[in-house]
């Protein structure tokens, strides 16, 4: 019995994700009750998390430049520091570590927001008084994710090539010609939108797994913080993978 | 109160995060917010172009290649956006230049003092591509191939087939033969040493005045034989002219020899001097009357 549980646990695991994810499609049309709370959920998510977000990628596009420039060998254009500052954080680290960071910040938040709800009985209390606890509190916060984790990630990118750039040209021996030189080679615009469609996808992983988890909490405060680490991890893991999966199925596109 | 700041900041936020998008995108695909104006160029495919190429009159970055098509007669039409404010001059011929080791490519003008300017929409001359890198690295990599073959040969010959070790016995006896040649030159020499010994003595025992009296007499006979060899010349000369005149047949030595009736005569004379021999023999006593007293 054991081992047919351990067999059928990953699978129950995913079919019960699946089913949250159901729930969460089923209640979107019910805009009138979380249409106000998404409203706070994007200040909590997005606004309050600008200055992390900025302080995150100027370190990044300052060590990405700073890196790159002492890695080229003598004959090598200084221009290709710019070249690769952009494409680093514009297509990589920019989406990816601001949703690292925001997993911490925001998803951390959400499951211990809904877990707490939870083991206190909040949202019994609210299916109780006929409210939909997944349209009053769960979609909320996945829209707002959805919706700012793009906005976060168009900051990051603008400030980690502007730090990459001041970088270059205070601490290295770049003109500022050659960084913009190599900072407009090869420029496509979908590489902005490859940057938004990573951050989009990572957004809803973030709010989605800790929802999931804070939802699903149990066993009083201990549960509340157990599932905080388990949504964490979980959704550190599916951020990368789903950069890999994003890469795979987009990078084709980027061929200028 | 609250949800109304919290509608005004997320908005903020929302509309900085759209403008930087747009505006970031609009500068890094257009170098710079400035929108310049578009002049076109036509180079052949393979040339390596792409959008955001920057564009260098000497060097000096005027604009990018905002676009870039391809043409069915070969070419590649391309729309050079000229974001500087600094002329180019018109007949200035574009070229295609190498920008960097990586196989970038920008497009470079080599100005030409005419006067008039390129404006919004010409046509510019298209000058003569320089050697990219690709084609450095076709180069290098033929160049590689063949060493590579030449190593591959040299492994085959010299390692798999002994050759390295036939070198090596070649080389070892070519050193014994060069030992022995040694020996034989020190022999040889200390012979020489002692020819030459033999050699100066045997010259320095010559007397010199046997040798030039010797020489004097040689030289008195060949005066003699010169003179001797002119006189024998004027005795045929001489004898030429003598059998000359004998031939010609005039004077009495000729007509001897060339006159047909005095031989005949001398013929008649000496049958007749014959009869006479014979008639004295047999008869001596009509000729030879010998009285003693």
């Amino acid at each position: 019995m054991r081992i047919i549980d351990k067999v059928a646990g990953p699978f129950s695991r995913i079919g019960e994700r699946g089913y949250f994810a159901a729930d969460i499609v089923r209640a979107l049309p019910d805009w009138r009750t979380y249409g106000r709370e998404t409203v706070r959920q994007m200040r909590n998510v997005g606004v309050d998390s600008v200055p992390l977000t900025i302080i995150v990628a100027a370190f990044i596009g300052a060590v990405t430049a700073f890196q790159t420039r002492y890695q080229l060998f003598g004959g090598v254009q200084l221009s290709v520091v710019g070249l690769i500052s952009r494409q680093s954080i514009i297509l990589e680290l920019g989406p990816l570590l601001t949703a690292l960071v925001l997993t911490g910040r925001v998803g951390a938040r959400i499951t211990a927001e809904l877990g707490t709800m939870r083991v206190t009985e909040q949202i019994d209390a609210l299916e109780t008084l006929a409210y939909d606890p997944i349209a009053y509190l769960v979609v909320p916060r996945v829209l707002a994710a959805i919706i700012m984790l793009p906005i976060l990630t168009v900051f990051a990118d603008a400030v980690g090539v502007g730090m990459a750039f001041l970088t270059s040209i205070v601490a290295t021996d770049i003109l500022p010609s050659d960084f913009m030189a190599g900072l407009q080679l090869a420029f496509a615009p979908f590489q902005i939108v490859y940057s938004l469609i990573k951050a989009t996808v990572f957004g809803a992983a973030i709010a989605f797994f800790c929802s999931y988890e804070g939802y699903n909490a149990s066993a009083g405060a201990e549960g509340v913080g157990r599932s905080t680490a388990t949504a964490v991890v979980i959704t550190s893991v599916a951020i990368l993978v789903l950069d890999a999966v994003t890469a795979l199925l987009l990078a084709p596109y980027l061929q200028a | 109160m609250r949800k109304t700041r919290d509608d005004i900041l997320v908005g903020v936020v929302i509309i900085l995060g759209l403008l930087t998008a747009i505006v970031g995108s609009l500068w890094l695909a257009r170098g710079g917010l400035s929108k310049g104006y578009p002049i076109y160029a036509k180079f052949a495919w393979g040339a390596g172009l792409k959008t955001g190429a920057p564009v260098w009159v000497s060097g000096a970055a005027v604009g990018y290649v905002a676009d870039v098509n391809f043409e069915p007669d070969g070419t590649l039409l391309t729309q050079l956006r000229i974001t500087s404010s600094q002329p180019i001059p018109k007949e200035s011929p574009a070229s295609v230049v190498p920008n960097g080791i990586f196989g970038d490519v920008a497009v470079n003008f080599t100005p030409k003092a005419t006067g008039a300017k390129y404006v919004e929409g010409d046509t510019v001359v298209s000058g003569p591509a320089s050697a990219g890198i690709a084609q450095l690295t076709a180069k290098a990599d033929s160049i590689t191939t063949s060493v590579a073959a030449l190593t591959s040969a040299m492994n085959k010959e010299l390692v798999a087939g002994g050759g390295l070790a036939d070198l090596r016995m070649t080389l070892a006896g070519t050193n014994k033969l060069i030992g022995q040649l040694s020996a034989i030159a020190a022999t040889q020499s200390t012979q020489l040493t002692e020819t030459m010994t033999s050699l100066r003595r045997a010259t320095s025992s010559i007397d010199s005045v046997k040798i030039d009296s010797t020489l004097s007499n040689l030289r008195t006979a060949s005066g003699n034989m010169t003179s001797l060899t002119r006189s024998l010349d004027s005795t045929g000369r001489a004898l030429n002219q003598i059998v000359a005149k004998v031939d010609s047949g005039n004077g009495s030595a000729a007509k001897l020899l060339n006159d047909p009736a005095l031989f005949n005569d001398m013929h008649a004379l000496l049958g007749r001097m014959d009869s006479l021999v014979a008639d004295i023999k047999k008869n001596p006593k009509r000729y030879i009357n010998v009285k003693v007293f």
